[in-house]
């Protein structure tokens, strides 16, 4: 409790901090952002709109994470997840549009995350490839799928321009206000964390996952299947950082094309550590980052500051990170000797 | 590798503490030119201590070390070495990116700005290597050598000065039978050539086979000093590990059927070494069975075998259900505990297979809690509350989690190793009691341990792992495996 609230007050200060560094004025600033994202019900709801894809990539972290497999690869998931959604709405097309639409092409979604990550995971348990290099290798691969993908059998079907044809505004996430970019994902990436939640801290699998992911070497005394259960882990974060391509795809954009990537799969490993790992932590963690972005554009209408802000805020979250697990990790090495020495 | 002069190294009076620890308590001895002088001692006798002081590692808190008339400089292994004072180490001081050369070179490297000249700076070593007939590719990477030709190479880089002063720290532990007899012959070679050849070991056949001088360490004491010739085994592993204890009985209860038995059983160890050559014993239900012996003698892959963690050739019966095996790991907090976890979770690590604790896959916490809070009463760990990190625990609480955990599972085998390493003494007799405990209400237990007296305080039986191999007997000389 303590601890959150400190790293809520210390957010602040780096932010009021950053903002000094970039040469504005730190109240105006900060009322600015704060307009921008929480100002009136359409800043709550870019928040919320940006804060979605975040929570639910910071997700998939967690659950990898906590399991002792550090994938890096929440980018090229969350393509493929996108583009294998796109897929089956190609294959769908002599159907009528509708929501069964949306049900599939998130299915879709979903399994191409974690069929993606599960690759990664495979390559470690049977090969040895360590899923830090090979997640992000297979990014870079991801991207030239997409490419590939909307050059060639998902091209749209009028122009010359590579990008896929647009989904019919039947098949795509609810909304609930016309206005508004807000869309059910929202409700849906809720879902998922109090699901990984439920998970993590209610089930035996979850249980054994973090025991995996604390001591491998426990895990493997008590005969625990840690192979088994961090290739599991990656399907399941991979299929989480699939599902917020699929969101993003359907709720926002309604066509793929190169611009499609936008850093949500990287971005969720600043929040899944700002939030402590913690399915129900990173929704708080999610929001903060969401408002920074809805906040920033709307301060770099009136200031030097923009979007820049938010990498440099996010680069203080992972630093402060790293720091607090050194020293745990000293202290931890300390009590250790202490206790050889006696 | 010449030691004209005929200097020898005389240890003065030395001492050493660590905090309130006595490694060494004024030892005194003198290591002779043309002679291998072995250092004897179990574990924890203070010889690498003495080793350490000799090398320039470490500094003395009292008395004097000599190399001929020089004090040596004492802390500066740099120095040290420039006197030709080398050391082998154990754990070998190579980069195995590296190749032969790089290696042999890196111990002589003038300074950082001179420019490199490898090949100057390794033809002692080559030299010496032709002395000793071994054929060296300086291009291989060291990385990429069996581990014989590596501790050759290790040698090799000790003999590329002016070295008078060998050191050998337990040098046999990671070799192989044939390695070691060929090791020896250098180590003879190298004595005849007049350097002060010391070696420090904890198996008495090998004491026998290649020292001239010995002198024996224990508990950081200086026992005696002896040629070789001068003394028997018996007077030697006397000398090594004190009063044999006497054997205490052991009432047994009614004993069930076997639990695990291995016939003609062999292991192979990580390096894909046979650490286990064909033994065969049989645990049966409510037995404690002790396996003693100096470390590295194959405990390691015996007990991970019996926790069923490692494939044995040969036939190994052991409990259908793997989660009917409870293991107490010697090192409870790389293998036994997840550090960053609760009491409570971690009691869970076997709790998991409780059907009144998990339904369907999903925890049953109140359930858990309750059970957590009764285990942590019934073994008396000291804690402020279940859901505690396990890591704030001293270290015999800790082990009380370990042992609670295993021994709630109810297991048919119960596999134990050094069980009470580091606890004081009130911990040790509550972890002693419960695996009484566990035997009496018809546990098999196979108990590893290297200290003896618990051998004899607990287990009814004792085997002793020498090479891999068993042997019985109920002697000091048994335990130290001379016989091998």
């Amino acid at each position: 409790m303590i601890r959150t609230l400190l790293t809520a007050v210390g957010l602040i200060i780096v932010l009021a901090l950053t903002l000094a560094c970039f040469g504005v004025a730190v109240g105006p600033g900060l009322r600015l952002l704060t307009e921008g994202a929480f100002g009136d019900k359409f800043a709550i709801a870019r928040t919320l709109v940006k804060a979605t894809p975040l929570l639910l990539t910071a997700l998939g972290m967690t659950v990898a994470w906590k399991t002792g497999v550090y994938n890096i690869g929440g980018e090229g998931q969350y393509i493929v997840g996108a583009v294998l959604a796109a897929a089956v709405g190609k294959l769908l097309l002599p159907t009528p549009p509708g929501p069964i639409w949306t049900v599939l092409m998130l299915i879709a979604a979903i399994t191409g995350g974690a069929g993606y990550a599960t690759l990664a995971g495979w390559l470690y348990v049977r090969r040895g490839v360590e899923i830090v290099i090979s997640t992000i290798l297979l990014n870079f691969i991801a991207i030239q799928i997409l490419g590939w993908a909307v050059e060639g059998p998902l091209k749209e079907r009028a122009g010359q321009v590579p990008q896929t044809d647009s989904i019919p505004d039947s098949a795509m996430l609810a909304k609930f206000d016309r206005q508004m970019d807000l869309h059910a994902g929202v409700v849906l990436a809720l879902v998922a964390a109090v699901a990984v939640y439920l998970l993590m801290y209610r089930t035996r699998i979850g249980f054994l996952m973090r025991v995996t992911g604390d001591n491998r070497r426990a895990a493997r005394a008590n005969q625990i299947p840690a192979d088994r259960l961090q290739v599991v882990a990656m399907a399941i974060s991979g299929g989480l950082c699939g599902l917020a391509g699929g969101v993003q795809y359907l709720g926002i954009v309604g066509r793929l094309g190169t611009t499609f990537p936008e850093q949500w799969g990287f971005l969720g490993i600043p929040v899944a550590l700002l939030g402590g790992l913690h399915p129900l932590g990173v929704i708080p963690a999610a929001v903060y980052f969401g408002a920074l972005f809805a906040g920033s554009d709307q301060l770099s209408r009136f200031t030097p500051a923009g979007t820049s802000l938010v990498y440099v805020i996010q680069a203080v979250a992972v630093l402060g990170f790293v720091a607090m697990s050194t020293v745990k990790w000293r202290r931890r090495k300390s009590d250790g000797r202490a206790e050889s020495n006696s | 590798m010449s030691n004209p002069d005929g200097e020898s190294l005389r240890v003065h009076s030395a001492t050493k503490r660590f905090g309130s620890l006595v490694a060494l308590n004024r030892i005194s001895t003198e290591f002779l030119p043309g002679q291998i002088h072995a250092v004897l001692g179990e574990n924890g006798a203070g010889k690498s201590t003495l080793m350490n002081l000799l090398a320039g590692f470490l500094t003395a808190d009292g008395g004097e070390i000599l190399l001929g008339k020089t004090p040596i400089p004492q802390g500066d292994p740099i120095a040290c070495r420039k006197l030709g004072i080398e050391m082998i180490h154990q754990h070998f001081m190579l980069v195995p990116a590296f190749t032969v050369e790089e290696n042999l070179a890196l111990n002589r490297l003038p300074n950082l700005r001179a420019p490199l000249r490898i090949s100057d700076l390794i033809q002692t070593s080559l030299t010496a290597a032709r002395g000793l007939d071994w054929n060296v590719s300086k291009t291989s990477r060291a990385g990429d050598l069996p581990v014989g030709a590596q501790q050759k190479l290790e040698i090799l880089k000790a003999l590329g000065g002016d070295a008078r002063v060998l050191i050998f720290d337990e040098p046999t532990a990671v070799l192989a039978p044939d390695e070691v007899d060929e090791l020896f012959s250098v180590l003879r070679r190298l004595r005849d050539g007049g350097a002060i050849v010391i070696l420090i070991a904890h198996k008495l056949s090998e004491v026998f086979a290649v020292a001239d001088h010995v002198t024996v360490l224990r508990r950081g004491e200086f026992i005696g000093t002896s040629p070789i010739k001068e003394i028997s085994s018996e007077k030697l592993a006397r000398w090594m590990v004190g009063e044999f204890p006497a054997a205490q009985e052991i009432l047994l209860g009614e004993l069930g059927p076997p639990v695990a038995t291995a016939d003609k059983i062999s292991i192979h160890g990580d390096r894909g070494q046979l650490a286990i050559r064909d033994i065969s014993f049989q645990i049966k239900a409510g037995e404690i069975v002790g396996f003693g012996g100096v470390e590295g003698n194959g405990q390691d892959e015996l007990s991970e075998a019996l926790a069923g963690l490692r494939p044995a050739n040969g036939s190994l019966t052991l409990p259908a259900d793997c989660h009917r095996i409870g293991y107490i790991p010697q090192d409870r907090q790389a293998d036994g505990l997840a550090l960053g976890l609760s009491i409570e979770e971690n009691l869970l690590i076997k709790g998991v297979e409780r059907p009144d604790l998990v339904r369907r896959g999903w925890l049953q916490l109140g359930a858990i809690h309750r059970w957590a809070a009764a285990l942590v009463e019934k073994f008396a760990v000291k804690t402020e509350s279940p859901r505690s990190l396990v890591g704030s625990l001293s270290g015999g609480n800790q082990q009380k989690v370990v042992v609670a955990r295993e021994l709630d599972a109810n297991p048919e085998l119960l596999v134990v190793v050094n069980p009470t390493r580091g606890l004081d003494i009130r911990s040790t007799q509550f972890v002693h009691d419960s695996i009484r405990q566990a035997a009496k209400s018809g546990t098999a237990v196979a108990l590893f341990s290297t200290d003896l007296d618990e051998l004899q305080a607990l287990a009814s039986s004792t085997f002793f792992l020498s090479r891999g191999e068993l042997v019985t007997g109920n002697s000091a000389e048994t335990y130290l495996g001379a016989g091998a």
